[in-house]
């Protein structure tokens, strides 16, 4: 006999989307207790499945579950506090419609409500991603700080003061209006990109719990691109965006879990299912009149995934979109990037001069990224002492072992190419 | 084969956040158990149960009720396993998740048949 099998993150996902479900119904300044009451449901569950097996539909009996906990708890603050918060508790629905919200598919636009509060303007922006962490992909305060490589207590924080801030607003329990869903969408999206390159950029963590904050930002990308609210060219460009780089991650690193380059990368472990994917959407992004940062970037993305190879990647397309996302988006990063696909499209001469009478901002010129760049550039000029130096500055500034000796292999003295 | 009763006794359950599990936890404990429970499939005759927190005490002198011993001694729950010896039943148990934990130990005693 086998076990029954749930699907892959089933606790983690559907305690967002309790949480979110029953946020949306007894209000956001509730979410607390929710979220005692979701965690609850789900010990229950550990408890009763593995001794019973599995119900028939593991999301009702959940939804049943937690939906009594939180009746419960908030009818004995209620009684304890003397607050009528009977209109609240009312609104909550009973358990059998909680089966039809399931078929209703509601659930995604409780998951993407939840979503949008998270993105409150007047909640800080870092704990804002914290928040969309902890409520809508069931992560806990010492996974989160795993991921954003953040303390606890620093997580705890940015936590409380979300939460905080929540308890001041008191969203309104009807949701959100059209106004406020595209008011804030910008943010939602900057959340839902931040959560993808905390995943995609970091070079501190093992590759498996990277990944799969990529995976959680395209499945609520996802989520937001299906419905009204989120169906704007931006949306479908980051979601663009998402895939195209996650595509390619598994090939960015040697089986030892070194750092390789985009030269180095074998093309055939890119995954082009995915690339498919991501170009689809690409297609879709191109309409409307606005050109998004997030435009930009797929569109380099993409670039490099079309390319058959390094020396056969149409730089001068590269270096056009990286000029757009100049504009768009100004950015020291952005300019060296650009300097960067310069100097491959017309030679390391024409890269230097992109970045001539350019003063980078302090964080800049003590990055190892920044030292990098020059050590590279100066060394294809031939102009060894200087790249000597900018060599030595970026290897003091490697944040990690790995990055520490991918420097180390790109910028060896004396090696062309 | 012999039959094992295995005792579960554990310190009652601390209560606050600090330690429950996350999501993420109790799926991989969700996922631990049912292998367990698949791999040892023929070993398990009654996969047992939590025991509720009350209860009674009966004693010719009449009926009182719990706590029947020291609360570190609680049990908290009980199974039935089929095994060749005890070191086998011993093995079974270890092996499944969540039942020797730090705090809670299992006490594993033979079912004499007549």
């Amino acid at each position: 006999m086998t076990a029954p099998r749930l699907v892959e993150h089933f606790f983690r996902h559907e305690y967002g989307r309790l949480v979110a479900m029953l946020s949306c119904r007894v209000g956001v300044k509730h979410i607390e207790v929710v979220e005692d009451a979701v965690q609850s449901a789900l010990m229950a569950a550990l408890e009763k499945w593995t001794l019973a097996g599995l119900p028939d539909n593991p999301s009702a009996w959940l939804f049943r579950v937690a939906h009594n906990n939180l009746i419960g708890e908030l009818r004995q603050r209620t009684r304890r506090r003397r607050i009528l918060e009977q209109n609240a508790i009312e609104d909550i629905g009973t358990p059998e419609n909680g089966s039809e919200i399931f078929l209703a598919g509601e659930v995604r636009d409780d998951l993407l409500g939840m979503l949008f509060h998270c993105c409150d303007e007047k909640i800080p922006v870092e704990s804002q991603l914290v928040l969309a962490l902890k409520t809508l992909c069931g992560f806990d305060i010492r996974e989160i700080a795993l991921r954003l490589f953040l303390s606890e207590a620093n997580v705890y924080k940015r936590l409380s003061r979300a939460r905080r801030r929540l308890q001041e607003i008191r969203p309104r329990l009807d949701g959100l209006t059209a106004d406020q869903h595209s008011s804030r969408l910008p943010a939602v999206h900057q959340v839902l990109y931040l959560l993808f390159t905390e995943g995609y950029l970091s070079s501190h963590a093992e590759m498996a719990i990277r990944a799969e904050l990529c995976n959680e930002a395209i499945r609520l990308a996802a989520i937001l691109a299906e419905h009204p609210a989120g169906q704007t060219p931006e949306t479908f460009a980051l979601l663009a965006l998402m895939h195209l780089h996650a595509a390619r991650m598994t090939a960015r690193q040697d089986p030892s879990g070194g750092l390789l380059l985009l030269k180095e990368q074998d093309r055939a472990l890119w995954d082009w299912h995915r690339i498919q994917i991501g170009l689809e959407w690409l297609a879709r992004s191109a309409q409307g009149n606005r050109f998004s940062r997030y435009h930009a970037e797929a569109g380099i993305a993409a670039e490099h995934c079309l390319a058959p190879s390094f020396q056969e990647t149409r730089w001068e397309k590269v270096v056009e979109c990286y000029s757009l996302l100049e504009r768009i988006a100004p950015s020291p990063l952005h300019k060296l990037n650009r300097a960067v696909a310069v100097a491959e499209w017309q030679g390391p001469d024409a890269g230097l001069a992109v970045l001539r009478g350019f003063e980078p901002p302090a964080w800049l010129v003590g990055s190892y990224l920044w030292a990098a760049v020059l050590a590279d550039l100066h060394r294809r000029c031939g102009h060894a002492d200087t790249a000597d130096r900018y060599r030595e500055a970026a290897l003091r500034s490697a944040p990690t072992p790995a990055v520490k000796e991918l420097l180390r292999r790109r910028l060896r003295i004396g090696s062309f190419g | 084969m012999p039959k094992y009763l295995c005792i579960r006794r554990s310190q009652p359950r601390q209560t606050g956040t600090g330690g429950k599990p996350s999501p993420a936890q109790m799926e991989e404990m969700y996922a631990k158990f049912n292998a367990w429970k698949a791999k040892f499939q023929q070993n398990i005759v009654d996969l047992g149960g939590k025991l509720g927190s009350g209860g009674k005490v009966l004693t010719s002198d009449g009926a009182t009720d719990g706590p029947f011993v020291e609360a570190k001694e609680v049990v908290g729950g009980f199974m039935i396993l089929s095994a060749k010896d005890v070191e086998e039943a011993m093995e079974i148990a270890r092996q499944c998740p969540g039942v020797v934990t730090p705090g809670s130990s299992l006490e594993i005693r033979e079912i004499s048949t007549p």
